[in-house]
């Protein structure tokens, strides 16, 4: 085939162009959707199934709730102001992997129970917290 | 090249991206980074390759096969708004930026890659009906740099050893 030779194998200086649009877009989705600025009311756990919002949660008192949607049951957790799903019966767990959120903005979604948790609220007024838990 | 070997390579490579979308499940990148849809893309070489070497026509054709045939294997339909939306995105994204001539099969696949996350987040908003998946969008396009460069890198490895290959009577 003739075409092998019109192919450009190695990587070159144009290339750097489609890696910079591809950060330029990163952090622009960054910015739009972790805006600083303070907001006023305290921070809760916005539980949405199929877009639609079920519950609020606030994040400075325990609670344990489970949501059944879409033919799975996912047991929701408030403790220590973060919010985690606990268990889940879906078949990717991403929900369960992701983790405690705390901060305003961040979510947890689990795609098969199209069930989302968002923080929403006051900002914990840290840009980035380093070094919690090294002395552990 | 005879219609009848393309229409057979096709189908070779259509089998080879479904079994490269199998065995991707075997390598849980989604312990490292726990977010949907990260994935290495190792399906995305079979359509990288097929664009360079078929043509867009033949490299659609691939993809919509995949696309479908995996859903079905999968049982699951809510999967393929996602494969579909990814895959087209990134498609479209590959075609234009080789008709552009400039950018090597890097950039290209690199730009296919972040198409590919920018197409499944889409999917994600009309599934979930919010906008709570677009706060993926800044770690998936970061690793979309890795795994597209990968995925170029190794096609460019491929047409490497295929230049002294006899291709001649494919």
């Amino acid at each position: 085939m003739s075409m092998n030779r019109s192919v450009k194998l190695k990587p070159n200086a144009a290339d750097l162009l489609i890696v910079a649009a591809v950060l330029l877009l990163a952090a622009l989705a960054l910015f739009r959707f972790f805006p600083g600025g303070a907001r006023d009311g305290a921070q809760s756990a916005v539980v949405s199934i199929d877009g639609k919002i079920v519950e609020r949660l606030p994040l400075f008192q325990r609670a344990q709730r489970s949501y059944t949607a879409n033919g799975y049951t996912l047991r929701v957790s408030v403790e220590d102001g973060g919010v985690r799903v606990a268990q889940s019966d879906c078949p990717t767990q991403d929900c369960v992997h992701t983790g405690v959120i705390s901060r305003r903005g961040q979510s947890i979604v689990c795609l098969p129970a199209r069930l989302t948790v968002t923080i929403e609220g006051a900002p914990d007024g840290y840009d980035l917290v380093v070094g919690q838990g090294v002395a552990e | 090249m005879t219609s009848t070997r393309r229409i057979a390579l096709c189908a070779v490579l259509a089998a080879l991206a479904l079994t490269f979308s199998y065995l991707e499940s075997f390598f849980p990148l989604a312990l490292f980074v726990p977010l949907p849809g990260v994935k290495l893309g190792l399906a995305n070489i079979v359509t990288v390759f097929a664009l360079y070497f078929l043509g867009a026509s033949s490299a659609l054709a691939i993809l919509l096969v995949r696309c479908l045939l995996g859903a079905l294997f999968a049982g699951n339909a809510s999967a393929l708004i996602f494969s579909l939306l990814g895959g087209f995105s990134a498609m479209l994204v590959m075609i234009l930026l080789r008709r552009c001539r400039i950018f090597s099969i890097f950039g290209v696949s690199i730009g296919g890659a972040a198409a590919h996350n920018c197409g499944q987040i889409l999917a994600a908003l009309l599934t979930l009906g919010n906008a709570a998946p677009l706060a993926y969008l800044p770690v998936l396009l970061l690793v979309s740099l890795l795994t597209g460069s990968l995925t170029g890198l190794i096609a460019a490895l491929l047409f490497r050893s295929m230049a002294h290959f006899p291709m001649d009577h494919i």
